[in-house]
């Protein structure tokens, strides 16, 4: 049975979740770190969902 | 007798800085050996050069803000102790239930919860303890991302090469370089966590400046050469150990997974140490090979592993300054 959910997507967009809620506890120097990794790990859900999408589609 | 106490905890916290090295040499040598790029004893002697050297090319950066994370007129060898028992105790505890643990984490938790038991919490500096923190998380996400674009980078540039032999052969050859680099960083993020500590004691003790933490050499010469030489033996003794278990342990590693995983690792521990952020190199590196097997499938990861790993980055401060904070309050009382 195939997966209807990339879950690589989801872990992906998991870590960026998790780099935003840090933010508030990082000191005001160092918060680009956190933003740059939220961008990252959004732009990396979103190749790998488009990946997961275009091995998974159907084909006629 | 107090110059003897001072350098009996000096002692003690090059000890734990060797044990530092001991338990992390798998990082650094594992891949290099389980792919024969290099001999065992080849190995161990490359990663501890490197682990040597790494003051020669990064800033002590870390080590003056560690020094810094307790208010260092307050630091006595009676503070110090505790906090290296705390950190001891926690690192054994773990071990024994078998959970991975950072030493570096459970150093920074021992040192706060003993400086809180001395002089309560207006002695830590927040700041550092909240970058410190917020890096427990930070770190091996840096490692995660860096690793899985850069294996994902290299294998399409490597894909449309059909000559797999060479392919392979010219990543043997890298992790030459790779293993080198991450060695570096262990090196220099983890030995100058020994450094700050020293350095704390140093000036608690009125024989060094506090002004010494805003010079990026301000920190003497033969604490520097010691701590670092402590890591790089522990490495060199650390290494041997593993090498033994090495055929059992590991099973098949590719070269350029190795590669991208060490270089990811490297990197992050470089900016770390830069930016003067206590990592634990363990974790980075968890991190990255986390990303290289994402690359593949989620299921190439052990998540059961990384859900012990999760729990021991949450419960290592606290745990380790539990347990040094009562260590302060009994040795206060003797």
């Amino acid at each position: 049975m195939s997966r209807r959910v990339d879950r690589r997507a989801v872990f992906f967009l998991f870590s960026a979740a998790l780099s935003l809620v840090l933010l508030p506890l990082c000191p005001p120097d160092l918060r680009y770190v956190g933003w740059t990794l939220a961008v990252a790990f959004l732009v990396l859900a979103v190749a790998s969902w488009a990946d997961f999408r275009s091995r998974h589609r159907r084909h006629p | 007798m107090e110059t003897v106490a001072l350098y009996a905890v000096v002692g003690m916290a090059l000890v734990f800085d060797f044990v530092n090295g001991f338990h992390d040499a798998a990082n650094s040598i594992a891949t290099v050996v389980a792919t024969r790029v290099l001999k065992p004893w080849q190995a161990v002697l490359w990663a501890s050069f490197w682990n040597f050297v790494a003051f020669l090319v990064l800033p002590l950066t870390v080590a003056n803000e560690i020094a810094k994370i307790v208010d260092p007129t307050v630091v006595s060898p009676g503070l110090i102790f505790a906090g290296l028992v705390g950190a001891i105790f926690w690192n054994v505890l773990t071990a024994y239930l078998g959970l991975p643990s950072s030493s570096s984490h459970a150093l920074i938790g021992g040192i706060v919860g003993a400086g809180i038991a001395k002089a309560g919490v207006s002695v830590i500096d927040g700041d550092e303890l909240r970058k410190t923190a917020t890096f427990i998380f930070y770190s091996p996400l840096i490692g995660l991302a860096l690793g899985f674009t850069l294996i994902i980078t290299v294998m399409w540039i490597v894909h449309r090469f059909r000559a797999r032999r060479r392919v392979n052969r010219t990543f043997r050859g890298l992790q030459l370089v790779s293993a080198a680099a991450f060695s570096l960083g262990h090196g220099a993020n983890d030995a100058q966590k020994t450094m700050g500590i020293i350095a704390a004691l140093l000036i608690g003790a009125g024989r060094l400046s506090p002004d010494a933490l805003n010079d990026p050499d301000g920190i003497p010469l033969w604490v520097v050469l010691s701590c670092q030489t402590a890591i790089a033996l522990g490495t060199m003794l650390g290494g041997w150990r593993i090498v033994r278990t090495m055929g059992t342990k590991l099973t098949r590693l590719q070269p350029m997974g190795g590669v991208c995983a060490e270089s990811a690792a490297a990197a992050t521990l470089f900016f770390a140490t830069r930016q003067g952020i206590p990592v634990s190199t363990t974790h980075t590196i968890t991190g990255s090979i986390v990303g290289i097997g994402s690359s593949e499938r989620l299921s190439a990861v052990r998540w059961n592993v990384a859900r012990r790993v999760v729990w021991a980055w949450v419960l290592t401060i606290p745990g380790a300054a539990l347990v040094s904070a009562a260590t302060y309050k009994i040795v206060a009382a003797l």
